[in-house]
């Protein structure tokens, strides 16, 4: 049974506490962390979670200090609490801090956040395109949408594609680039888009990934008039509108905030040429 | 009921508890709804207003330090009008609520606070002196005593309700910040505003920022904010608002022990929205858990060696 795919908002957020179940290498650099969060009120497809690994309380982490936003991959209905399961990849010291969390130990989490992805018009193709960590972004929608998607997945090598073996069993036609290689087309994601935008009927863009991929997603899908939303990743302190430190620049001027006005945005409202 | 009397008294203001949030860390407060019930806390500042709506600056305008973080937001604000209209009536009814203002001329502050001024659940207005002041080649109003003291003047003039002035710790000394406020009229002084800072990017060989410098905040500057508490209540007798990287109830005890009659929680709000009522909760338990009957008791009661 399809599920019914998310129209505004998402469940309101919660400040809760999770604790690993577990935490693993999946390849190269990227993890796969399962926690279990009581109170934890689900999802929709798009949404992000501000995780802080390490007891907050008496005796606060104060370095690194800040939370890092992470996409919500999925979840899993458990006996007792909620599971939540995260992609990310290591790359600095606040990924570092939550890859070396062991089963047992808490993570401070604030969310669901952000506002998620619509689903497509009745009769539009679903392209989601996805690059890197921006893979994890689109894993729910593409499960939602299951045989009406078509997924396009890229990173530099094969060990990059995190969550792969998932994506192949959701039955959603999968295609991968990668720039080495390594996997599938050698090349760019973008180019894999580029072909599917060519075939006739209406299509809307789904995309998440690194700045210069959501840029050319959203060039390629103006040149041919289809819709595209793009959800961002910026750093940001809350995840909940007040640091302002998410700013998105628009084409109409002034700002938006990645945190509650996106993560998902029309691609065609972001002046991309200024986002950073 | 608590043994505890938690109450205290801060320039004009009585509040329930000495903990408040920290303007342009804490939204207009709606956005804290689903995770805490704005009536633990003594109070919150609101973020900062001007005349009309302000856009920030364009990104980064964040990034993280050694165990704080540098902004430069540049008081992104919906303006006065908005907030008056908009943001207030979303406030649930017992929240002590404090308007902040900013402005780049000293009579659009005045103008900012005569706005806020009469009208209902505005307690009370803390005006942020850190803005670079245009016709002093821009200086901070906070970091020149003759600037600082005009600014406080015109406002002192502007507004009826009780004047708290928020300083910069970017001075030779706050202790004469202090006073000039002091001897202008202000309720009350709060301190300490973020570090004016700098990071770098090796590899771009950037600041890190978009805007070059940024305002340090967050634990990393709680000692230089005790120190600057410290020195503002030797030198004034109206009270001091006390705020710079307070996590716990143990630092809002710190910060009462160096002379501030009432608390700001600030970058913290980011990491953990309910925070704030943990500290608020937490002080009055270490209050009794220290025989302390008033938490009144605590300000200033720093002990020498």
């Amino acid at each position: 049974m399809v599920e019914a795919t998310p129209s505004g908002a998402g469940p309101a957020p919660i400040r809760g506490e999770g604790t690993v179940v577990s935490n693993r290498v999946e390849a190269g650099a990227n993890h796969r962390l399962l926690l279990r969060i009581p109170g934890w009120p689900g999802f929709a497809p798009g949404q992000f979670a501000m995780l802080s690994p390490g007891a907050r309380g008496a005796v606060p982490r104060s370095d690194p200090l800040l939370p890092r936003p992470m996409a919500v991959y999925r979840q899993h209905p458990a006996n007792g609490a909620p599971q939540v399961e995260i992609l990310y990849k290591r790359v600095g010291r606040g990924t570092g801090l939550l890859a070396e969390a062991s089963p047992g130990q808490r993570v401070g989490v604030v969310g669901p956040l952000g506002r998620p992805f619509a689903a497509p018009e009745p009769g539009e193709r679903a392209l989601l395109v996805a690059g890197g960590t921006g893979i994890a972004s689109v894993y729910e929608l593409a499960r939602r949408l299951a045989g009406r998607a078509r997924v396009l997945l890229g990173a530099r090598g094969v060990d990059d594609l995190m969550g792969l073996d998932d994506f192949a069993a959701l039955g959603a036609e999968l295609r991968i680039a990668t720039e080495d290689g390594s996997r599938g087309f050698a090349g760019r994601v973008t180019a894999l888009l580029e072909e599917a935008l060519a075939e006739p009927g209406p299509a809307r863009v789904f995309a998440c990934g690194p700045t210069a991929m959501l840029r050319r997603c959203a060039e390629l899908a103006r040149a041919r008039g289809t819709p595209c939303v793009a959800a961002l990743e910026n750093h940001m302190a809350c995840g909940f509108g007040v640091c302002l430190g998410c700013a998105a620049p628009l084409r109409a001027g002034g700002f938006a905030l990645v945190c509650c006005e996106g993560p998902v945005f029309d691609a065609e409202r972001i002046a991309w040429e200024r986002l950073p | 009921m608590s043994p505890v009397d938690t109450t205290v008294e801060l320039g004009g203001l009585r509040l329930r508890n000495p903990v408040l949030t920290a303007s342009g860390t804490f939204g207009y407060g709606s956005e804290f709804a689903p995770f805490l019930d704005l009536r633990r806390l003594g109070g919150f500042v609101a973020k900062s207003l001007t005349l009309e709506p302000r856009v920030g600056n364009p990104p980064p305008r964040i990034a993280e330090a050694p165990s704080g973080m540098l902004n430069a937001i540049s008081l992104e604000n919906v303006g006065v009008e908005a907030f008056v209209s908009e943001k207030l009536p979303a406030l649930p009814e017992g929240v002590t609520i404090v308007g902040s203002v900013f402005e780049t001329e000293i009579d659009r502050y005045a103008e900012v606070c005569k706005r806020l001024t009469g009208v209902p659940r505005v307690a009370a207005l803390e005006i942020n002196a850190s803005c670079p002041h245009v016709e002093s080649g821009g200086i901070e109003f906070g970091q020149d005593p003759r600037v600082l003291a005009q600014l406080v003047r015109a406002v002192r003039c502007a507004t009826s309700l009780p004047l708290w002035i928020k300083l910069s710790p970017n001075v030779t000394s706050v202790a004469e910040m202090a006073r000039v406020c002091e001897g202008e009229g202000a309720d009350a002084v709060s301190l300490i505003n973020s570090v004016q800072a700098l990071e770098v990017d090796v590899e771009t060989r950037r600041p890190v920022l978009a805007n070059g410098l940024g305002g340090l905040s967050g634990p990393a500057i709680r000692p230089i904010a005790l120190r600057m508490v410290w020195q503002a209540h030797r030198a004034v007798s109206i009270p001091v608002c006390g705020m710079g990287g307070i996590e716990t109830p143990e630092d809002a005890v710190k910060f009462l022990l160096c002379g501030a009659s009432a608390v700001q929680v600030g970058t913290s709000n980011y990491l953990d929205p309910a925070v704030s009522g943990r500290v608020a909760e937490g002080l009055e338990a270490w209050a009794e858990r220290h025989g302390v009957a008033r938490l009144a008791d605590l300000v200033g009661a720093l002990e020498p060696w």
